[in-house]
């Protein structure tokens, strides 16, 4: 059996629900997570499968609710990745810091860039938007335009 | 060939003082800036001295699209230099906002900002093409009289 | 006299302003007690812009990320295309990428010894890996039409080929880099001045180089066994052979001996990318929709792993793409690199992990309790660094001297 069929075989035993997980060609797994679940299977990725290495964590507008795919690779070269989501009224997902530390950044850009609250993250600088950047405007998310940021301070984009 | 003889004699004699700024994009012209300094291209035979601060430049070699969180900090720079001052924007990023025109960050060229005086146009503006427009801003010093320098 | 506590922002910054710095730094006497990042002062709105542009002008895009790995985004983001799409790219196509890409980690690595050779004084040896440089840059506008940003690739393949007249001015080209590389390779090994100077700075060992998720030349420092061309291979590099370079130092002085080492490494790649060069097309036909689906793409960049996502949805524009460089992965571990360490040291430990040059180009006002603050230059900074080694016996002068600064090519 491939190593990427080993990963499957593992993971559903242990995780019934992850059954439909893809392998879509060599070395890359993509696996759907129910929210609820998601600590649960992320620690035994990390601790148990050997997948030491967090790649990135890649936040997505689906609409109702914001996606987050976090890439986990082993050094063999396999990338898990693990798909989450939670609903835009309470887009809530908690840090992964404590086994990742450089998620850090990854976890403060979901925050600015799409407005998910990080639980457990630590006091820390904003990260990709400057400071004076206009509260409850995610750039990322779908139904952000541009011109809303003319409404704060003067409007210097340069016409057409 | 003579006119070049001319522009290097006065260069020599004026040494323009330069400030490099970036305003943050992807460093490519920067690098060509460099590279202007290096022994293929020695820029420094022109007399340009690299200098780390504005209040004793005379040109500013700007880099880079003007973002939203670098644009206060160049209107300082450009403030901070003494009189009288020139701008060239190189790259074509720092001529019109470049491929990141689009960008919600980016509000376009370095003229939204402050008054330019050379664009080099490239991306990035090879070291050729940086020299060309430095010593044609050379020339057209001479041309204009300029205070001396104290 | 008492230890003071000073704190350094290290950034863009003026006193009358508040703005974003790169670095904050806690001082205590002269020695680094902590220090926190903030990051994002480039901050451009790419993964946005992406959504509104065609996949064609995405590259063209993601290719000015940054201006030393424009072929790693580019070709890191094209392969996550060609995946959704279900495309076969024909093998000479693979092999003509993984050329260029050995170029230009060559032009990388060379510019990051310039670069560091500045930082601690050694002008000379900017001068010298600077004019090699200019070698590789004329190859790479022979073979794209540009120094940088060589637009080379295209949904489905690349848009030039290589033909038989170019491929001896390579290899022609890569036996004189081969040769000066082992010069710089004798300075790493012999010279006492640039061994001291870089060594026991910037340390990270083994085990904190994979919990703080360091990549590139900067974890193989620290013997981390880690490169994505090895590990999950792409283009052309499942078939060729070459070694992946580590050191046990743990320093910055690590970091440039991988360097050096993944120079000549690179220089057998080339010969037997040009030596084994598949016949036949250099493109596949590519549709202009993407079909829905997603990818998650790996590259081996100059720096260290560069990773993007992308998810297409049937239209000829992405949906999402996210991008992930590798100094940002990097950065982080700069925090502990700099703790325990003198202030003397910053500039080399900082330029050590090769940051986007504009990184290292910033001000630094420094906060001294009893007067008012005063803006240093980063150049200033390097000086400060240069002359506090010196006081300690640490001096490029006199090498400086003894190397004859060459005069064009």
């Amino acid at each position: 059996m491939s190593e990427e069929n080993e990963i499957k075989s593992q993971l559903v035993e242990k995780f019934g629900f992850l059954n439909e997980t893809t392998i879509p060609r060599a070395r890359r797994l993509f696996a759907d997570v129910p929210l609820g679940k998601f600590s649960e299977v992320f620690d035994y990725a990390v601790k148990q499968m050997k997948f030491s290495i967090l790649c990135t964590i890649t936040g997505l507008d689906e609409g109702a609710s914001l996606g987050f795919i976090y890439h986990l690779a082993r050094p063999s070269g396999i990338v898990l990745n693990l798909h989450t989501k939670a609903p835009k009224e309470k887009p809530v997902i908690k840090t992964v810091t404590g086994y990742f530390p450089a998620a850090d950044a990854y976890e403060r850009e979901l925050a600015d860039l799409l407005g998910a609250k990080v639980e457990g993250l630590p006091e820390g600088n904003r990260y990709p938007l400057p400071d004076d950047w206009p509260a409850g405007q995610y750039p990322l998310r779908k139904d952000w335009k541009v011109e809303m940021l003319d409404g704060k301070g003067a409007n210097e984009n340069a016409t057409s | 060939m003579a006119l070049l003889k001319k522009i290097v004699t006065w260069a020599r004699i004026k040494s323009p003082w330069i400030i490099h700024f970036n305003t943050g994009a992807c460093n490519a012209c920067d690098i060509e800036i460099i590279a202007s300094l290096t022994p293929t291209f020695d820029i420094e035979r022109f007399g340009i001295l690299l200098k780390g601060t504005p209040r004793h430049a005379d040109v500013l070699v700007c880099s880079g699209p003007v973002t939203r969180q670098i644009k206060d900090r160049l209107i300082r720079i450009y403030e901070q230099m003494p009189e009288p001052k020139f701008v060239v924007a190189v790259g074509t990023c720092a001529c019109s906002g470049g491929v990141f025109k689009s960008c919600y960050n980016v509000k376009g060229g370095i003229n939204e900002v402050i008054p330019v005086s050379v664009f080099i146009p490239g991306c990035p503006a090879s070291p050729k093409a940086i020299i060309d427009g430095v010593v044609k801003l050379l020339a057209s010093l001479e041309e204009t009289p300029v205070a001396a320098k104290g | 006299m008492p230890h003071r506590n000073f704190k350094i922002p290290i950034g863009p910054q003026h006193p009358a302003l508040k703005e974003p710095e790169c670095f904050q730094i806690v001082l205590n006497g002269e020695k680094i007690t902590s220090s926190g990042v903030r990051l994002g002062y480039n901050h451009r709105g790419i993964e946005k812009a992406c959504e509104q542009q065609t996949y064609i002008q995405d590259m063209y895009l993601l290719e000015r990320v940054c201006g030393i790995c424009s072929h790693s985004h580019a070709t890191c983001f094209i392969q996550a295309v060609e995946e959704i799409a279900g495309l076969e790219v024909p093998k000479r196509a693979l092999y003509i990428r993984t050329l260029i890409a050995e170029l230009e980690r060559i032009h990388s690595h060379l510019l990051w010894l310039g670069v560091a050779g500045h930082e601690v004084g050694f002008d000379t040896l900017l001068m010298y890996t600077w004019r090699d440089r200019e070698v590789v840059m004329d190859l790479l506008a022979m073979l794209t039409g540009n120094r940088v940003n060589y637009g080379m690739n295209t949904i489905g393949g690349v848009r030039r080929d290589i033909t038989a007249e170019q491929i001896p001015q390579i290899l022609k080209a890569v036996d004189i880099l081969e040769e000066r590389t082992k010069y710089y390779i004798q300075i790493a090994t012999e010279e006492i001045t640039f061994i001291k100077r870089l060594s026991n700075v910037g340390v990270v060992a083994y085990e904190d180089a994979i919990r703080l998720g360091a990549v590139g030349p900067t974890a193989r420092a620290s013997g981390v066994e880690r490169d994505v061309r090895h590990d999950d291979p792409y283009a052309a590099y499942g078939e060729l052979s070459f070694n992946v370079i580590t050191d046990k130092h743990c320093d910055v002085y690590g970091r440039a001996v991988v360097r050096v080492g993944e120079l000549m490494e690179s220089y057998k790649m080339i010969r037997q990318l040009l030596a084994n060069m598949p016949e036949g097309p250099i493109t596949v036909k590519a549709p202009r929709k993407i079909k829905p689906g997603q990818a998650f793409s790996r590259y081996e960049a100059p720096r260290g792993e560069d990773v993007h996502y992308v998810q297409a949805n049937g239209t000829d524009k992405p949906e999402r793409v996210k991008v992930r460089a590798p100094t940002l992965a990097n950065v982080q571990a700069v925090s502990h690199m700099l703790k325990d360490g003198y202030l003397a040291d910053l500039p080399i430990v900082i330029a050590a992990i090769d940051p986007c040059f504009s990184c290292t180009d910033r001000m630094i006002a420094v906060c001294d309790e009893n007067k008012s603050p005063e803006i240093l230059t980063w150049p200033a900074l390097r000086q400060r660094s240069i002359e506090w080694h010196r006081s300690r016996g640490i001096d490029f002068s006199q090498l400086n001297r003894e190397f004859k600064i060459p005069q064009g090519t």
